[in-house]
């Protein structure tokens, strides 16, 4: 048997460490965030229809699927995110640790506080690379200097960009490449201390140097935050995650650990995804 | 974990949430100002316009021939007045729209980027002189010229009159119809260039064609302009209220609807029947610019949606319909040159113009497409050296004439001898009083409109209704503000001619522009900037204050100066409501009224004989006041366009 590549990047990289992946053992009883028979609709299309999706703590989980199949959408519920689009329906619920997100009086700040997010463009503000970090803290009330600058270290070194930028702290973020950019928007999002980030398309604008920067990056984040990944390139989904959500046509069409997904997917549809027959 | 739990030192999610909620609201009310005040000036003019029409009867008034409120008895017929504004502007069009598309294919079309970096902001100047200079120069120099070379009595005619509009409405057409030719995408040029076409071939058959909507919002917007101008045509017209005899007859005097109410305003009694007929005539002439401004933003609209590609405006814009428009465009466009050309010179020339033209249309398809392009390429050029060359007679005027006046005691001096003598410091002083206060009022407010507008709302009902309120705002002849102000502020509510006042009117007219600029700039900001603020879990109002706005600093302050320079040299809002001719005290509080420096020179050089050296001072100073600002704001936005790229 041909060793997938996933295992092959996994057992050599040596970070994973847990016990080692084991289909049979897949336990989803504690999700961090659960969708259940999730509905929306953006005027009348229909783009999310009755997806239930439970989310493990910890791990990196995947969602793939062609164009158009709802995967970003169903990304950008978990922050409520798609609240900001005209027009937006939702039914069913979103929990996040046992709380349903779209109950009434929910707190959205907050929960996007919790919930960080990184875009499929990069999107650093018009600010130094000090203020992009900073931003964040200042919002959730830090004005203390010191502590500031602590903070906008460690992020910068946990998104593995302190040293290419450590000079130029106080340069436009906006002059930086598109790679670096991208690590500025993680260490941005990591600045204010989520607990799951959410990664739409992070690498789709990155060339392969700049992607295999961020995907190491990846491994390294799960240790301490629960990342969930849409991504088109289903080496990426092999490569970075624990857990894949296969979607097609607004539905999630099965989910399960990755292993699970890519050597022994139970739809048709799914094995016809990823073995390439469409997409 | 080692970051420390942040999230406590924040106010409740309660004391936020309603934070958030007041501040939302307190932009929503600015954004509904702008409604209110546009409802209020429209329920304002007709309602103290409505009595004209019920005692003159409305087709005595919209088609009486004579117009003689103060004769005995009175006589309320407007038609002549809706004719002159007619006439005027139709030949303030024959000259500027040739000239403005030929110019606006040049600029961005065959001029290189150096050449563009010349006659841009030479375009840009003739927006930014104020109409009293451009009405001032008309008198003194135009009239003249038009005097002795057709041999007639006085210069002050219709023919001064469009000649002066058409110069002032070609920026407008100029940089409406460059932006839409910009808006082509250049892979239809390039498509066409790549079968063989020559240059010129591509302009006339791809560009044009593709950007002719914008282009027709370009003429309709410069007829507006030409509409509701008020100093110039005042000053150059003769005013007489008459049709002229024959009808085509340029070298007679005229008279129009924005004259009449700057003429007559100050002067009529109030609550008299002429009074009630002048609001008439607002009215009159706020329907007429409104039609013309909601038709320009109606094609600019669907231009917009064409552009993000919904089907039934492709219909809409069916390559028939643009030929059709194109032909019709054309023949109109014809038979105004002949008929013109019938008028100054007789029957003959202008058959023989036709013969010409007929004959050249046939030569047109038998010579070679090189030529074709050097004749129209010849043409555009002498387009753009003709409008260089008026910036440039009009500046070299004012500046030859007026530098000698300059001096200390010009600029710092108190008038005397009704402005013979002396200097012109108290109109320095207000009309930097006057601005300074109406941008006071109008930045907040507008800003908080712009927020409302671009920021709290989603597309609808609401924000149409408030960007039609603002549209119709900016569509304002400037004298109808001037108006509005002096029977409702300076009488009814008794603010007097004042200070204060000044500041309303000035700032309820420049309110559009800021708003329109800052929501520019805040649209021009990604909204994945916005998006990538919340999701950090800032609040709304938090990724407006420390995102959107700082980046859109530039562009707010690019409108603002704008503004600052628009209310520096507007005359006709403040003609009844601020100024006094000459004082040789500065105001010691806002109920005072000041001097302007443009009121100043409209009296100078229409009233005060023997005063044409200091009027040519004072018209420098203005000039050079309201440049800088003008240049300041240009300079902003070339520098803001080359440091941000998102």
């Amino acid at each position: 048997m041909v060793i997938p590549l996933h295992l092959a990047f996994i057992e050599g990289s040596g970070i994973k460490t847990g016990k080692p992946e084991n289909p049979s053992a897949y336990d989803d009883s504690n999700p961090v965030i659960e969708a259940r028979n999730l509905n929306l609709w953006f005027s009348d299309a229909h783009i999310l229809k009755e997806v239930s999706m439970r989310i493990r703590r910890n791990k990196v989980t995947a969602l793939i699927g062609p164009s158009g199949c709802g995967k970003s959408t169903l990304l950008r519920c978990f922050n409520r995110l798609n609240d900001l689009i005209d027009y937006t329906k939702i039914t069913g619920e979103v929990t996040f640790d046992g709380e349903n997100i779209y109950a009434a009086g929910n707190d959205v700040v907050l929960l996007r506080k919790r919930i960080g997010m990184v875009f499929q463009k990069p999107n650093p503000f018009p600010k130094s690379v000090y203020e992009n970090i900073a931003y964040g803290p200042r919002v959730h009330g830090i004005s203390d200097k010191k502590e500031l600058d602590r903070i906008v270290e460690k992020s910068l070194r946990d998104a593995a960009l302190w040293e290419e930028v450590r000079d130029r702290l106080n340069n436009s973020a906006l002059g930086l490449s598109g790679g670096q950019q991208q690590r500025l928007c993680i260490a941005r999002t990591l600045a204010v201390d989520p607990e799951v980030i959410l990664m739409d398309e992070p690498c789709s604008a990155l060339d392969p140097i700049a992607t295999a920067k961020i995907e190491n990056l990846i491994e390294k984040l799960k240790q301490q935050y629960t990342v969930i990944i849409v991504t088109h390139n289903m080496q990426q989904a092999a490569r970075v995650s624990d857990d894949t959500g296969f979607m097609y046509l607004g539905k999630l069409v099965e989910c399960g650990t990755t292993t699970q997904i890519f050597e022994h997917p139970e739809e048709d549809l799914t094995e016809n995804y990823i073995t390439g027959r469409f997409g | 974990m080692a970051l420390p739990d942040i999230m406590n030192r924040r106010a409740t999610p309660a004391i936020r949430k309603i934070q958030e909620q007041a501040i939302g609201s307190l932009w929503f009310i600015c954004a509904i100002f702008a409604v209110l005040t546009v409802c209020f000036i429209l329920g304002y003019l007709f309602y103290n316009g409505y009595p004209a029409f019920v005692q003159i009867g409305l087709q005595d008034f919209l088609f009486g021939m004579v117009w003689n409120p103060t004769g005995s008895p009175p006589s309320y017929g407007i038609l002549s007045l809706i004719v002159g504004t007619i006439l005027v502007m139709i030949g303030a069009m024959v000259l500027a729209v040739p000239l403005g598309i030929a110019s606006a294919i040049f600029i961005s079309e065959l001029a290189g980027p150096r050449l563009r970096t010349v006659i841009k902001p030479a375009v840009e100047l003739l927006a930014g002189i104020p109409s009293v200079v451009y009405g001032f120069f008309g008198l003194v120099v135009l009239t003249n010229w038009i005097r002795v070379s057709f041999d007639v009595p006085t210069g002050e005619t219709w023919l001064a009159g469009s000649i002066l509009l058409g110069i002032m409405a070609l920026p407008t057409i100029v940089s409406v119809s460059e932006d839409a030719i910009n808006a082509v995408p250049r892979e239809y040029k390039e498509g066409s260039l790549a079968i063989g076409a020559t240059g010129w071939q591509t302009i006339s058959k791809v560009i044009i064609p593709s950007a002719l909507s914008g282009i027709t919002a370009a003429v309709i917007l410069g007829i507006g302009r030409a509409i509701g101008e008020t100093m110039a045509v005042l000053m150059v017209t003769g005013n007489a209220a008459v049709v002229p005899e024959p009808i085509w007859n340029v070298l007679s005097p005229v008279r129009t609807l924005t004259a009449t109410l700057g003429i007559e305003t100050g002067e009529v009694p109030i609550g008299s029947l002429h009074y009630n007929a002048l609001f008439a005539i607002a009215v009159v002439l706020l329907i007429i610019t409104l039609i013309i401004n909601l038709s320009a933003t109606f094609i600019l609209n669907r231009i917009r949606h064409a552009q993000t590609g919904s089907d039934d405006t492709k219909r809409w814009f069916s390559q028939d319909k643009s030929v059709q428009i194109r032909r019709f465009l054309l023949y109109g466009f014809l038979g105004m040159v002949l008929l013109l050309v019938a008028v100054a010179a007789g029957i003959l020339p202008c058959l023989v113009l036709l013969g010409a033209v007929i004959a050249l249309s046939i030569l047109w398809k038998r010579v070679s497409a090189k030529i074709t392009q050097k004749i129209a390429y010849s043409c555009m050029f002498a387009a753009v050296g003709i409008v260089l060359a008026v910036l440039a007679i009009i500046l070299l005027d004012i500046i030859v004439k007026g530098l000698p006046v300059i001096s200390w005691e010009f600029i710092f001096g108190y008038p005397s001898n009704l402005g013979r003598a002396g200097g012109i410091f108290p109109a320095i002083v207000g009309t930097i009083y006057l601005v300074m206060g109406a941008i006071m009022i109008a930045l907040p407010i507008g800003i908080g409109a712009t927020i409302y507008l671009s920021e709290y709302t989603r597309e609808g009902l609401v924000t149409k209704t408030i960007r039609t309120g603002v549209d119709l705002l900016n569509g304002t002849p400037s004298i109808v503000f001037g108006l509005f102000g002096f029977a409702f502020l300076v009488i009814f509510v008794g603010l007097g001619v004042s200070l204060l006042t000044g500041w309303i009117v000035l700032a309820l007219m420049i309110l559009p522009t800021i708003i329109r600029t800052s929501e520019e700039a805040l649209k021009s900001i990604p909204n994945a900037v916005r998006e990538g603020s919340l999701a950090l879990g800032a609040s709304k109002w938090q990724t407006i204050r420390k995102v959107v706005l700082p980046a859109a600093v530039p562009g707010i302050i690019t409108g603002t100066i704008l503004s600052i320079g628009r209310a520096a040299g507007e005359t006709a809002p403040i003609l009844f409501t601020a100024v006094v001719f000459s004082t040789r005290f500065l105001p010691n509080s806002i109920f005072e009224p000041v001097m302007a420096l443009p009121y100043y020179l409209y009296i100078l050089s229409t009233s005060i004989p023997g005063a044409k050296q200091y009027a040519y001072g004072t018209a420098l100073v203005l000039l050079v006041i309201v440049t800088l600002f003008y240049g300041a704001a240009v300079l902003l936005r070339t520098r803001f366009q080359k440091s941000i790229r998102w």
